[in-house]
């Protein structure tokens, strides 16, 4: 189905959370109106009335949900809308919501807590095909990859697509440091990173049509 | 077919060299045949020595003397001669040597019986090579003419023999005899005792490993041989049949060992060489001397020599297909063979010189040649034994080595599943309790309008808590940086939201050392320490820009230390006007310094007007158990 286009230039953001004052903050983020075209739903039901009339440009989910969880949303919208950028909103930022949603064609993610304008940067970020990642999303990454020969190890998260180049720059946002120090140490220029993350969840996602997928994900996840 | 043909003529090139080889061998045994033993002076050589006859009439003989094989079971031949003794020579001692005779000899001066070789009962056999050396007491001796008179008692199975006579001073006869006894008495007792010990290894070998037959064959032979040795002569029918029996049973043990030694198996055929030495046995017990003789004459030297015939083409076969072991043991038998047919010759006076048999030696050297051999090769094959099992054991202890280090591991590993499962299960208690509640305060807080915003302050800083604890609870394996990255993402949000700048400066590659010891306990005081040090910079010290710097330096004594400082450029506090126990910064510093006393990590804290700098020294290791404050 094709996307969506807003008004204009506008980028055209779903935004699905149970929570009202947590949704209502998000919107808050993305209130210029210039810039974002925002709808908003508590509920998977609604999120499927509004998918209807077409796929936005930007998905934010929660993934407690009153009627489902948000990780099938995820996938769904992901077969039926490549062109969907799709944000998994987190509480605490933590590699098993993350990295779940990553697995099942989540872009990024975004902190329930985030800054007001970190909102609206993230969102824009995503769009001009910067995904965002964290230390602890990028170590816990490149440490599946340093057991990834041991075939007992074998879990869900699939690194072995990864070239050393990826790797080495989760290792340098793993320890702390900057977009900047990494592209220097590595050589690269510094607008090319974030391309790299992307690329990075690009090769993590799984092709799965299965069921209860979230629940398989998160127990490969657990079994490291 | 040319190849065919090529291929015979290399194949009887090679059979002629192994003969030739052997051949020599053969000749070389006759020419040391042919060194003649120690001799006294020929002057004192006696001349005219008589032979009584049957009437008892003596007439002149020359030596050496051969007699016959007598009918009855000893026969004595009786020789006379006379010696001058010049008076000038009364104080030196005389003497009467005898270099070489056949069977036993009794020596008499001017009719005083001097000497009886058979007091001896070893040396009364005929294939010794004994001399006899008498001294002449001083008061039988006249001046002038002395009568000698030997008398050689003869028995079977050989012919009498009296080689020459000498009659001279001790002290030149003396050495020659001394000699004489040490090369055809002593060395001969040697060997058969040397044989008996070797003999009595192997049985004992053989008797412990039964698998091996050839042991038990060559022990057998050499113990017979032995056993033999010791029999003395005259004797009873019975006990020369067992002798001889004894004798010629060797050479069949010795064909069975040779077949089993070159790794073949004995055929059933072979033991029909057992058969002569049970005849003479049997032949003996009948009590009859002339019957044994006659028995033991056709029987057992054919027998002996059937055998030996077997064994050389047994081993030139073998040695000819490339065995080494039957090269080496054939030219040993070359040796044997060769002194046997000096022996054979001898007694048929084919060659001249003294009677001397050197078989038995030859015999002798071979067997303890191959005993010896047999033995180290015993012994090779337990230190092979040996060094196997020490490998064995090696291999074992190794398994253990690795099966415990496994078992370690698989311990880790399970206690690594056993954190992540609970970190799991607290991140989603978080996710679905607590973490909610505190995003909706924040969200609220911020549309309450509230301008200090304390409030969603102090959730923010619980949300980051939380994240802090999540975050400590996964392995990093002693990276204190992977701990840092994540603190630093929260501290640049953290500072952003007050409109402050954060830098971040890592000067030493790679950072920090890394800390085996480093557990999320200690990760989880030393992040608080550091979110203590921003927190404080943000609340109290109006500052701009906060800036982490993180550097590996040595210290005095040489020792790699991680150093982490927090520098803001506030307008800074003094220790001294704000008292520690009171106000929140009070509070906050004590705090700080209980951490760090915790985490073992060297705290210091300078402030001046231009801002605050908050040095981390982090510890060699951390330690194992928190260190008390």
């Amino acid at each position: 189905m094709e996307v969506q286009t807003g008004k204009a230039d506008r980028i055209s953001v779903l935004i699905v959370e149970d929570d009202a004052p947590t949704r209502q903050r998000i919107a808050d983020g993305l209130s210029d109106a210039s810039a974002f075209d925002v709808s908003q739903a508590g509920t998977l039901a609604e999120t499927h009335r509004l998918l209807a009339a077409g796929y936005p440009n930007v998905l934010l989910t929660d993934l407690q949900l009153p009627d489902g969880h948000g990780m099938d949303l995820i996938r769904e919208v992901r077969q039926r809308s490549q062109a969907t950028e799709i944000m998994v909103i987190s509480i605490l930022g933590d590699e098993e919501s993350v990295i779940s949603a990553i697995l099942l064609g989540a872009n990024g993610y975004l902190l329930k807590d985030a800054l007001l304008a970190d909102i609206a940067d993230t969102v824009r970020d995503l769009m001009r095909g910067h995904s965002p990642i964290s230390a602890s999303i990028a170590r816990f990454i490149v440490k599946r990859t340093q057991g990834a020969k041991d075939p007992a190890a074998r879990s869900d998260l699939n690194t072995a697509k990864l070239t050393a180049r990826e790797i080495d720059i989760l290792w340098g946002i793993a320890k702390g440091f900057s977009y900047s120090d990494i592209a220097d140490y590595l050589g690269i220029s510094r607008q090319t990173v974030p391309g790299y993350i992307k690329n990075i969840y690009r090769k993590l996602e799984v092709n799965t049509r299965g069921e209860a997928v979230f629940e398989a994900v998160q127990q490969g996840l657990i079994k490291l | 077919m040319g190849w065919g043909i090529a291929r015979l003529q290399g194949k009887m090139a090679r059979m002629l060299a192994y003969l030739a080889l052997q051949l020599a061998i053969i000749g070389l045994c006759l020419l040391a045949r042919q060194v003649s033993p120690p001799l006294p002076p020929a002057a004192l050589k006696l001349q005219g020595v008589e032979l009584q006859d049957d009437t008892g009439q003596f007439h002149p003989v020359t030596l050496p003397d051969f007699r016959p094989v007598p009918v009855e079971p000893l026969g004595v031949a009786v020789y006379r001669v006379t010696f001058e003794r010049t008076p000038s020579q009364d104080l030196t001692p005389w003497a009467i040597f005898v270099p070489r005779f056949t069977t036993s000899l009794e020596l008499s001066v001017n009719g005083v019986v001097i000497h009886d070789t058979r007091r001896n009962v070893l040396n009364r056999r005929p294939e010794r090579n004994i001399s006899a050396m008498a001294t002449i007491p001083a008061k039988l001796l006249q001046d002038g003419k002395n009568e000698l008179t030997l008398r050689l008692l003869i028995w079977g199975p050989l012919s009498g023999y009296l080689d020459s006579v000498y009659a001279g001073p001790e002290a030149q006869l003396a050495p020659v005899h001394e000699r004489r006894t040490l090369l055809f008495e002593t060395l001969p007792l040697l060997m058969i005792a040397g044989q008996a010990t070797l003999g009595g290894i192997l049985g004992m070998i053989w008797l412990s490993r039964r698998n091996d037959h050839s042991y038990g064959l060559l022990a057998l032979a050499m113990l017979i041989g032995f056993a033999q040795y010791l029999v003395s002569m005259p004797a009873p029918p019975q006990t020369l049949g067992l002798v001889g029996a004894a004798v010629v049973a060797q050479a069949p043990l010795i064909l069975h060992f040779i077949v089993r030694f070159i790794g073949r198996q004995p055929s059933p055929w072979l033991l029909l060489t057992f058969l002569p030495p049970i005849a003479i046995a049997m032949a003996g017990f009948l009590g009859r001397h002339d019957f044994l003789r006659s028995i033991f004459l056709p029987l057992g030297p054919p027998a002996i020599g059937v055998c030996i015939i077997l064994v050389c083409l047994l081993l030139g076969r073998a040695a000819l297909q490339g065995n080494r072991n039957a090269l080496i043991l054939g030219m040993a038998f070359s040796v044997m063979l060769g002194c046997a047919l000096s022996d054979i010759l001898t007694f048929t006076r084919i060659i001249p010189g003294e009677r001397l048999f050197i078989g038995w030696l030859g015999y002798w050297g071979v067997l303890m040649v191959i005993g010896s051999w047999l033995t180290w090769r015993f012994v090779q094959a337990l230190n092979d034994a040996d060094s196997f099992a020490d490998r064995l054991v090696r291999q074992v202890t190794q398994a253990e080595e690795k099966l415990r280090a496994n078992f370690a591991r698989e311990e880790e590993r399970a206690r690594a599943v056993a954190l992540s499962l609970e970190r799991t299960r607290l991140m989603r208690d978080l996710h679905d309790g607590l973490g909610g509640q505190l995003v909706s305060i924040v969200a609220l807080s911020e549309r309450s309008g509230d301008t200090t915003n304390s409030i969603g302050d102090a959730a923010r800083a619980a949300l980051r808590d939380l994240r802090l604890v999540i975050d400590a609870m996964e392995e990093i394996d002693g990276d204190l940086m992977l701990a840092l990255g994540s603190w630093r993402e929260r501290i640049s949000g953290q500072l952003r939201a007050h409109r402050m700048n954060l830098g971040w400066s890592v000067r030493t590659p790679g950072g920090l050392p890394v800390y085996p010891g480093l557990r999320p306990r200690h990760v989880i005081q030393l992040i608080r320490l550091l979110d203590e040090a921003v927190t404080n910079a943000i609340k109290h010290s109006s500052a701009t820009t906060v800036t982490i710097t993180i550097e590996t330096l040595a210290d005095e004594s040489g020792v790699s230390r991680g150093h982490i400082r927090v520098d803001d450029n506030g307008h800074g506090f003094s220790p001294e006007t704000e008292p520690l126990t009171t106000s929140g910064q009070g509070r906050g510093l004590l705090n700080m310094k209980k951490r760090a006393a915790l985490c073992g990590v060297a705290l210091s804290i300078s402030s001046q007007s231009t801002g605050t700098s908050v040095a981390l020294t982090l510890p060699d290791d951390f330690p194992e158990a928190f260190q008390a404050s």
